[in-house]
């Protein structure tokens, strides 16, 4: 009944919860090993310049600066938007972008090729994503939140009839507004996990919480969209009476 | 409760080799219950139990399509914005001043 989203990694014994998810955790290093990410495929392997891109990091590693700029015209998009989806933010954005890309250009050197260079980078850029969240002192998984229900963790009673369902009535403008509408911890797990492709069990490890909680927290954050997409097209109903 | 319990869907599994009386086995689940294991197994499959619920439950059906809607088109969302100008201004001077960069006619450094 359940078509998997995509197939679910084995998911490894996390053992005992960390106590304190808000305790500053080292940015996981960049894992040269990293599967893969669906999006990371969508990134162009030619520079538009015609230069492979394989050439262009070598050139770069090579110190050569306008191989450090073909670089960073053909990814900045979508470094650019993992940190602007995981912000909410323009300013912090942008700065978040910037200083992916220069501690990318200082490890330069480190990159062997053993992965696609885009999942080097995009691994980097969620690491520094997550440490200015922790230093800005942001909890992104509570454990109480997780551990004591709330009314909204009632079940559902509302009689859904077929013209009631989603399906068929988001587009991508009212989708993105209601991400950036997510109260941030629920933002971080969505964009992680439903958008950049993330398995639970790699959010757990970036975060410092367990599974449970990394799949908790993002069924919450689907239903916090669910509502508030419902809102978004109720209120655009009304608008068209 | 305990984080370990999110980790084990409640329910009674369905032994293999059930026969036709299979459906009238299967303990009926409610919304509770269901709604409640619903993290752990949106993703992955449920129980018969469960998915028993699912298939005769408007509420819980309803629910799970609209939060399958959610994550697949969210899986389609693609980078749609450019930063500003200047962020490529600024690291290209940080690059110069760290060294990073080599001038058109030095080495690096």
């Amino acid at each position: 009944m359940y078509l998997a989203i995509r197939n679910q990694a084995a998911e490894p014994d996390c053992g005992a919860e960390a106590e304190d998810t808000s305790a500053a955790v080292a940015a996981t290093p960049v894992a040269p090993e990293a599967p893969v990410r669906r999006a990371s495929t969508a990134a162009p392997r030619i520079l538009p310049s015609g230069m492979p891109e394989a050439e262009a990091i070598q050139r770069a590693q090579a110190g050569e600066e306008g191989s450090f700029e073909a670089l960073y015209t053909l990814h900045k998009r979508r470094v650019y938007s993992l940190c602007l989806r995981m912000t909410g933010n323009t300013a912090e954005a942008e700065d978040l972008t910037q200083e992916a890309f220069l501690q990318l250009y200082r490890k330069i050197a480190t990159f062997r090729g053993e992965s696609a260079f885009s999942t080097w980078l995009h691994r980097l850029a969620v690491n520094v994503v997550l440490m200015h969240l922790r230093k800005r002192g942001l909890p992104e998984v509570s454990l109480q939140e997780t551990m004591e229900p709330t009314e909204e963790d009632g079940p559902k009673k509302d009689f859904g009839s077929a013209d009631q369902v989603l399906a068929g009535s988001i587009d991508r403008v009212n989708l993105e507004r209601a991400i950036e509408n997510l109260p941030p911890g629920y933002r971080i797990i969505f964009v992680l996990h439903d958008i950049e492709g993330y398995e639970h069990n790699e959010i757990a490890e970036m975060m410092g919480c367990s599974i449970g909680n990394s799949k908790s927290q993002l069924h919450k954050a689907r239903m916090k969209m669910r509502d508030l997409l419902k809102v978004n097209r109720a209120e655009r109903n009304a608008s068209k009476r | 409760m305990e984080i370990d319990e999110l980790e084990q869907p409640s329910g009674h599994a369905v032994e293999s080799g059930s026969t036709n009386s299979e459906a009238e086995s299967i303990k009926p689940m409610n919304c509770v219950d269901f709604q409640r294991d619903l993290p752990l197994i949106i993703d992955t499959g449920g129980n018969a139990e469960q998915e028993e619920h699912l298939r005769t439950c408007p509420v819980c059906g309803d629910l799970v399509a609209d939060l399958r809607y959610i994550a697949e088109q969210a899986k389609l969302l693609i980078p749609m914005r450019d930063p500003s100008p200047k962020v490529w201004s600024n690291i290209e001077d940080r690059l110069k001043r760290e060294g990073l960069v080599k001038s058109a006619q030095g080495r690096r450094g």
